[in-house]
């Protein structure tokens, strides 16, 4: 990102609810895996990760988007790798 | 009181796991903090729970706590707590701002813990070692060392005498002072990058200048306490934005950057206000243009470029560390070329007696041996809260180790943080309330900083927004309330021995409850951040784009 694009990022009213195309490749930060299920909590929108490892909870992952419902601001991914971990 | 029949393995809960490392061998896995691969720190054996990560650890937050305390998780808050207790009355209710006065509480507070945890005491006295030698501590410490040393180069260089220049120049009348004190106040303090020093430099030459004109006190002196708030809010040499920046994972250049929106959304109102309460606002009239002269100097003014090439290096990606050398590099180099300072203010060996080295320009003849100049007092000035952090670091790993944390977290996103707009509330109030309670900011924000980052975390918020939300309300809070640490040093200016008081007469003292309602930019960050909490301005997540991590604070 260009230093003048740096100043002007984020300079928007952003939605609580983001959504994503299916084919996006994002990178989020895994937040919850109970019951078997590994999510992303992005905002108030939820991305369901398949085929994420067993430890990725509080990991960043890169997720392929598979599918988006802007409805229910829910969608679902497959998982790529892992990029990252938590802050603390 | 330790409990001579535990076991080794009663430091631990009973359903815990042993102390093997997390599962995390990802082969992709890339730790970001540039720590040894998984296979190094597992070949630590029983030492890996100091040599596992720290802080930085996500296993340490979410599996079964592993110090176990007499009382059980929540006991193990009790070093911090004790600390935030201490902090409260030594500053919120003694008006005591001494950083060397927290580090005795801080390391009161961990004595007292060690009482209440079972088993074997190694555990806990390790942890305390696992803590201080976590990266984001010493990312800060590096990064405060080299922002002393140039702020203080730029102060012994005449740039608080620039800025004096540039408002008489301008033509600043009394009811335009408070406006221009504002601005000026800011310019310094984001150059330097503590709004302290900011403060006491304007305190102590713009503010007599500006009241002996005709300017009301009040508003003076809350106009240079508005000024340094911008100053450690925005400059990337500021103390609290590299706190904010290596505790969200976030580069210090790309939070500068980000954070221009608010500060410029705070700010404009906030000159406004300055200039329209000028005007109302009377002051005493008294003759104070030629005292106002005689410290100005045009010269100064060149330090603008040097806390310019800082700001637009950092920017630009660089590391702080080389971003900050370069700028002190032009700083040392301006203070020579255009005779603003000597070799001997920058630098100085002072010895008792002349000898074959007295004649070098960096050593001197004095009654006491020792070492002086900008480099040695920037960076010692930093000593006291080197120290501190260290000791809140290792106080937070207890509270980590012990559960006390994550249960804190989720009462937090449980009870509290239950949508994405409400967890940015609680970041919000959460960093106000604390700045609120404690005089000494960057240890208020450095106390806060986890819960900031996992809060936000688990709403994917961006690393920059976290950093700023952190940051804002830590700057605000710290130079609004009569015991905040910025109002204090500015009072003494006014109060202490020879102060502005004494020189000038009971007109040159503020009282500090007065400035409350009129440090306008304070109020109006605190303002600005709980409307982008509330409708999403300037909200990014993490997808949105990736911080470039501590590697490049």
């Amino acid at each position: 990102m260009s230093r003048f694009k740096k100043f002007l990022a984020g300079w928007s009213l952003r939605s609580s609810t983001p959504s994503y195309e299916p084919g996006d490749v994002i990178e989020v930060m895994v937040t919850g895996d109970a019951g078997g299920e590994t999510v992303a909590r992005i905002g108030d929108s939820t991305l369901r990760i398949e085929g994420a490892p067993d430890d990725a909870l509080n990991t960043r992952v890169r997720v392929a988007v598979e599918t988006w419902d802007e409805t229910a601001h829910r969608g679902t991914g497959t998982y790529r790798e892992t990029v990252g971990e938590s802050a603390f | 009181m330790n409990d001579p029949q535990d076991d080794a393995s009663a430091d631990r809960v009973d359903d815990e796991p042993p102390d093997d490392p997390p599962d995390d061998a990802s082969p992709d896995r890339v730790p970001p903090d540039g720590a040894p691969p998984n296979d190094a720190r597992e070949s630590a054996g029983d030492t890996v729970l100091v040599a596992d990560g720290g802080v930085g650890d996500e296993s340490a937050a979410t599996n079964e706590p592993r110090i176990a305390f007499y009382g059980g998780k929540w006991a193990s808050t009790i070093p911090l707590a004790l600390f935030i207790v201490w902090a409260i009355f030594q500053s919120g209710v003694l008006g005591i701002g001494d950083t060397n006065g927290l580090v005795i509480g801080a390391l009161v507070g961990t004595i007292l813990g060690m009482f209440f945890a079972r088993g074997d005491w190694k555990t806990y006295a390790d942890t305390i070692f696992e803590g201080m030698t976590q990266r984001v501590a010493a990312t800060a410490i590096v990064a405060w060392l080299w922002a002393g040393m140039f702020a203080d180069t730029l102060q012994v260089g005449g740039f608080v005498e620039g800025l004096i220049f540039a408002a008489d120049a301008l033509n600043v009348g009394a009811t335009t002072f408070p406006a221009a004190a504002f601005v000026l106040c800011g310019l310094l303090a984001t150059g330097i990058g503590t709004g302290y020093g900011a403060t006491i430099a304007f305190v102590t030459l713009f503010f007599p200048a500006g009241v002996l004109i005709g300017a009301n006190p009040v508003l003076l002196f809350a106009a240079i306490l508005s000024g340094a708030v911008f100053g450690d809010n925005l400059a990337p040499v500021s103390d609290t934005t590299i706190v904010s920046a290596v505790t969200q994972d976030a580069d210090i250049g790309g939070v500068v950057a980000s954070r221009f929106k608010y500060a410029i959304a705070a700010a404009i109102p906030a000159f406004a206000a300055y200039l329209i309460a000028g005007s109302i606002m009377s002051g005493v009239s008294l003759e104070g243009a030629v005292a106002l002269r005689e410290s100005a100097n045009a010269l100064g003014l060149v330090h603008l470029l040097s806390m310019g090439i800082v700001i637009l290096t950092a920017v630009a990606g660089r590391h702080i560390v080389e971003a900050i050398s370069w700028g002190l590099v032009v700083a040392v180099a301006f203070n020579l070329a255009f005779g603003l300072s000597s070799v001997s203010d920058i630098l100085v060996f002072t010895v008792p007696e002349a000898g074959t080295f007295s004649s070098l320009p960096f050593v001197a003849v004095g009654e006491t041996a020792g070492v002086g100049g900008s480099l040695y007092t920037g960076a010692t000035g930093f000593f006291p809260l080197i120290v501190l952090t260290l000791l809140i670091v290792s106080m937070a790993q207890i509270m980590i180790r012990g559960g006390g944390f994550a249960a804190i977290q989720e009462f937090l996103l449980n009870s509290v943080a239950t949508t994405v707009r409400r967890a940015e509330l609680t970041m919000v109030l959460g960093t106000a309330t604390i700045n609120g309670m404690i005089t000494i900011n960057t240890a208020a924000e450095i106390a806060i900083a986890p819960y900031i980052a996992r809060i936000g975390e688990k709403f994917n918020i961006n690393g920059y927004r976290r950093a700023n939300i952190l940051d804002a309300n830590t700057s605000a809070l710290g130079y609004i309330f009569p015991w905040a640490g910025g109002v204090l040093v500015g009072y003494q200016v006014m109060v202490g021995p020879g102060g502005l008081g004494e020189q000038y007469g009971p007109e040159m003292v503020v009282n500090p409850i007065e400035v409350v309602p009129y440090v306008f930019h304070g109020w109006f960050l605190v303002i600005v951040f709980l409307l982008a909490a509330i409708t999403g301005f300037g909200r990014e997540y993490i997808p949105d784009r990736i911080s470039e991590e501590v590697s490049r604070a």
